[in-house]
């Protein structure tokens, strides 16, 4: 049985410790495996904990807590090898903390690549929380920020209630410019075992609420914020799938850096149903099929976050590789 | 394996056949064929082994064997010594010229 994971990401000092410390403090978690990078980070240690094996605890609600020790795969496949053998709690997901520069790409590319790991676990939902008060500053200077919050599912802001309400709505704005596609949410609003963290977004019993939700037939339209750009490609005929995988694995194996963000709902000619394809970076996730178009609407639309790419030459690359397919919005 | 044709096949892709209406041996000459029109304009031709691998072949005689995708354009480029850049003006302009 493949587990889903879902990954929590944040710049350094964003508050993901704070919102860790506010799902714990629920039930909610006691069928969860919480990965760490050291225990020290959440404030487990007023709590009555059982060491399992080294690096292992358990925590009173029944919910599993690790550490990453560096190395995520084995980290996962050892968590998985103690679930086998009864040694923990059979959990039914796993939540990973990254470290607050780590840039959310790796991690996806270790979970889809990587065999052993493909069959154990899937990604289920990037969750990204932003500090409000620094999320300015940190778009200006950090280069990893924005590989997080355009890699989102989810964008939790934390520290609300520390800035203006202008400012706030300002950097709401300025995050659905960046990622129309992510559903926002402020980390003082979330309970515990909120469903918006555990689901598991396209893997989950509702793929088509959540693409839904992306609101790509939306007004957002080649936007430009600092060196990020919106690039939306939209379309009424049927596509070829084997040309437009050709393209699409040439495009992310070139400029995969540059391509922080793709998500796309697809009318191809040979599935009657649409299609839905999403990545971050080189990464792309196996194309996920939908019962009906959303809204009844027939039509294709694929959405590029990109960085330092020339939208202009994308646009006719897509154009000359499958052909006019109607219009290029 | 693929009952119709024989084929042990390759690793997984996300570009591979959405449905299995048709053969796999034929859609694997249809992405074939579409590689061949992208890389046509380095005199880079591509073919098939027996469904499980490609074969590679430039015009100087140089070759190489692929299996995968992946594998496919990374011995592309060291055959052709560039990158392959789908936004290249020399490959969209072959592109487009086509009729």
């Amino acid at each position: 049985m493949s587990l889903p994971i879902s990954v929590i990401t944040g710049f350094l000092g964003s508050g993901k410790t704070t919102l860790l410390n506010r799902l714990l403090a629920g039930e909610t978690l006691g069928d969860s495996a919480l990965l760490i990078n050291e225990f020290g980070d959440v404030g487990i240690d007023h709590l009555l904990v059982q060491e399992v094996a080294p690096g292992t605890v358990l925590l009173p609600g029944g919910c599993v807590c690790c550490t990453v020790n560096g190395d995520l795969r084995q980290a996962l496949l050892d968590l998985y090898a103690r679930r086998e053998r009864g040694e923990v709690p059979a959990f039914k997901r796993v939540l990973l903390e990254t470290t607050g520069l780590a840039d959310p790409a790796p991690i996806l590319a270790t979970l889809l690549r990587d065999t052993q790991l493909r069959g154990r676990y899937h990604l289920g939902l990037l969750v990204t929380v932003v500090d409000a008060e620094q999320a300015e500053l940190q778009q200006r200077l950090h280069p990893e920020w924005l590989g997080q919050v355009t890699a989102a599912d989810r964008l939790l802001l934390s520290k609300a209630d520390r800035v203006p309400e202008a400012v706030l709505n300002q950097v709401q704005e300025q995050l659905h410019a960046l990622n129309p596609s992510a559903s926002q949410a402020l980390v003082q609003d979330i309970t515990a075992g909120d469903a918006l963290l555990l689901g598991e977004g396209l893997r989950g019993a509702h793929p088509e609420q959540e693409v839904a939700g992306w609101q790509l037939f939306s007004a957002v339209n080649a936007s430009r914020h600092g060196n990020a750009k919106v690039c939306c490609l939209a379309f009424d005929q049927p596509l070829d799938w084997v040309a437009f995988g050709v393209w699409l694995s040439m495009l992310l194996r070139c400029h995969g850096e540059r391509i922080l963000r793709v998500k796309g709902l697809l009318d191809v000619i040979e599935s009657p149903q649409p299609i839905v394809i999403h990545g971050v970076q080189h990464c792309l996730h196996a194309p996920v099929h939908l019962h009906a178009w959303p809204e009844g609407k027939r039509q294709s639309k694929l959405v590029f976050i990109v960085r330092d790419l020339d939208t202009t030459q994308l646009r006719r690359s897509f154009r000359a590789f499958l052909g006019d397919i109607g219009h290029a919005a | 394996m693929c009952g119709l044709c024989g084929l042990i096949g390759e690793d997984g892709h996300w570009s591979d056949p959405l449905g299995n209406d048709l053969p796999r041996r034929r859609e694997r000459l249809r992405r074939i064929a579409a590689i061949n029109r992208v890389v046509a304009p380095f005199r880079l031709t591509i073919s098939d082994v027996q469904g499980a691998s490609y074969l590679l072949q430039g015009a100087t005689g140089r070759q190489a064997l692929a299996t995968g995708l992946d594998e496919l354009w990374q011995q592309a480029e060291a055959l052709i010594a560039r990158p392959l850049d789908p936004l290249d003006p020399r490959i969209l302009d072959a592109l487009e010229a086509r009729p």
